[in-house]
């Protein structure tokens, strides 16, 4: 009940903005831009045939998927990152914590409000991939994927830039610190592999390392085939790089989701439990 | 009851509260006054559950601030001094909004939004933006908001701050019938008239220590060692101060301006009545015989007090 409340009344606010409206304008049409100078330069380069049409359909999918992937993890945070500590500089914290929500309906009313504009960037962005199957080469499996990736990278940025908001004070800082974060997570894995490469380890090996196992950009290449040509082992099991990671992202999304429940209501309970032991059961008679 | 029990709350090395004791009585409006950063703030963050005390406790009825804050927030309705509005919401869906996170049924949503819109007089607004309303409007808005869970005491800091004259009026209006409908009201402010006119008891804090307590003509008698009497007559102004000067309790009598007579006063009702009774029976033509407003005595009183003074 809380919870819906909150949820109504962030997606009122979201929708209302004329920014909304623009970010989901300008996201499709640069999108669309892409595939559509993509078609007119390089569509001819494969040729007419069946297996050059599918190639131009690979082509496509991939430019427009990691645009996608891209798109997301710089627009996401946008929408969580300011969450809590947007309420405390508007001034209507304090007015939450004095209602009846909970740290759990809070937090999850934040997020999925949140999550609710990438994903539908997300849900926007589909009827341009839809273009990809007029050429073939990518089966509705790959998509699925694809869009499994798309959710979990979504959910684990989003709930990351809404504990850094539950941290940090200040929107400007809780969002620039979700940015780098952000860039770390996808850049900071390509340079270790690169300094591993020019020193000779990891070497004459076809696996990706599992430096990449928490990589967006492995997960999402490896959704590209079917019955993936490389995976993680760990003993027995192989697991391909985008189960891995839709794996860890949750894993990692629940942990910062429990922290900032954790976080976002400072004092009182952990007060009121301590001084449970302390202080007398009656007031006392005053003079 | 509130009864607040040796409380302090100290921020690193700043004291914003001493040890500080008070008791507030049901249904009554009690007022806060002191100068910025006496700790007015702190003391309503602290009564609304949103701060615990560093030592102390505050208890409502037999329920421990320290122990059961959740349910201390439910009995409070809580206002702080500035608006805390989402512009872009219409004034029904922001009070939908806060009836809806105070687990208020959706069934009865709209008959209580529509009572508390009429309440604070802005049924007309129900569909406007909250960013249209005037300043005085956000305000009642506020105290609307305050009241969706309909709270047994009410916390007001400084809600008078920045409106006109008419909202103030307005305002005060408003406070009385909530008032009459039982609910206990705690209003800070560092405007004395203001909560002269609003209050029924006021706390005078300094430096985050009480330094007076009680009802608004109690406070000012007994930190000013009686009342001011405003005494006006059409003449023989000379005799009546005179007499008055020989009256039990009166002193300081002088003549302001032509047929105004000020004197302090120190006793009960039936010694002022007698005093009246004296200037009657000796023929004084008087026309209006009454305790000069607490609002002008109260400023006078706070000002002693604030200039460093303290109190035994």
């Amino acid at each position: 009940m809380t919870f819906s409340a909150l949820l109504i009344k962030e997606l009122r606010l979201r929708l209302r903005r004329e920014r909304t409206m623009w970010i989901i304008i300008v996201y499709i049409l640069l999108m669309g831009f892409l595939g559509w100078f993509y078609l007119s330069r390089f569509s001819t380069i494969n040729g007419y045939g069946p297996f050059g049409l599918a190639n131009t359909g690979i082509s496509l999918y991939t430019l427009l998927s990691q645009v996608q992937l891209f798109l997301i993890l710089f627009i996401t945070p946008a929408f969580t990152a300011t969450a809590i500590n947007g309420e405390k500089e508007r001034q209507t914290f304090d007015l939450l914590l004095c209602s009846r929500l909970t740290s759990f309906s809070l937090i999850a009313g934040k997020l999925v409000a949140g999550l609710t504009n990438a994903f539908m960037l997300v849900a926007a962005a589909l009827p341009l991939f839809s273009l990809v199957f007029f050429f073939g080469g990518i089966s509705p499996q790959q998509v699925i994927w694809a869009l499994l990736v798309y959710i979990s990278t979504t959910v684990m940025v989003g709930s990351c830039g809404l504990l850094l908001s539950t941290l940090l004070n200040r929107p400007a800082v809780s969002t620039a610190v979700t940015y780098m974060i952000g860039l770390a997570w996808l850049i900071l894995p390509i340079i270790l592999y690169v300094i591993l490469l020019t020193t000779g380890n990891n070497a004459g090996s076809n696996q990706p390392p599992t430096l990449f196992i928490w990589n967006p950009i492995i997960a999402l290449l490896s959704t590209y085939t079917v019955g993936s040509a490389f995976y993680f082992s760990f003993g027995s099991i192989h697991l391909s790089p985008w189960i891995s990671y839709i794996v860890l992202c949750l894993t990692a999304s629940v942990i910062f989701i429990l922290l900032s429940m954790k976080l976002v209501r400072p004092g009182a309970s952990t007060l009121a439990q301590r001084n449970r032991l302390l202080r007398p059961d009656k007031p006392s008679v005053m003079a | 009851m509130i009864k607040i029990e040796h409380v302090s709350k100290r921020y690193r090395t700043i004291h914003a509260l001493q040890d500080f004791n008070l008791e507030i009585p049901q249904g009554t409006i009690y007022g806060l006054i002191g100068p910025n950063g006496a700790g007015k703030t702190t003391l309503i963050r602290i009564l609304a559950a949103l701060l615990m005390p560093t030592t102390g406790e505050v208890w409502f009825g037999q329920e421990r601030i320290s122990r059961s804050p959740e349910a201390i927030q439910r009995k409070v309705g809580y206002m702080p001094d500035f608006f805390g509005v989402y512009p872009d919401l219409t004034a029904d869906e922001y009070l939908e909004f806060y009836a809806g996170i105070h687990a208020i049924p959706r069934k009865q949503q709209p008959q209580l939004i529509h009572d508390l819109l009429e309440l604070v007089d802005l049924a007309s607004k129900a569909n406007a933006p909250v960013e249209s309303l005037s300043r005085g409007m956000k305000q009642r808005l506020c105290l609307a908001r305050a009241l969706v869970h309909d709270p047994e005491v009410l916390l007001l800091d400084e809600p008078a701050s920045g409106l006109d004259p008419r909202a103030r009026v307005e305002l005060r209006e408003l406070l009385k019938t909530l008032q009459g409908m039982g609910k206990t009201i705690i209003i800070s402010s560092h405007i004395l008239l203001e909560l002269a006119e609003m209050c029924t008891d006021i706390a005078i804090i300094q430096g985050g220590r009480l330094m007076a307590a009680g009802s608004v003509e109690e406070v000012t008698r007994r930190l000013h060692g009686g009342r001011q009497l405003e005494i006006r007559v059409l003449g023989r102004a000379e005799e009546a101060i005179n007499l008055l000067k020989a009256s039990k309790g009166v002193s300081n009598v002088s003549e302001q301006e032509q047929g105004l007579i000020l004197a302090d006063f120190v006793g009960d009702d039936q010694a002022m009545h007698t005093t009246l009774v004296s200037l009657i029976t000796h023929e004084i033509p008087v026309i209006s015989f009454a305790p000069r407003s607490s609002g002008g005595r109260l400023e006078e009183v706070f000002m002693s007090i604030t200039e460093g003074s303290s109190l035994s």
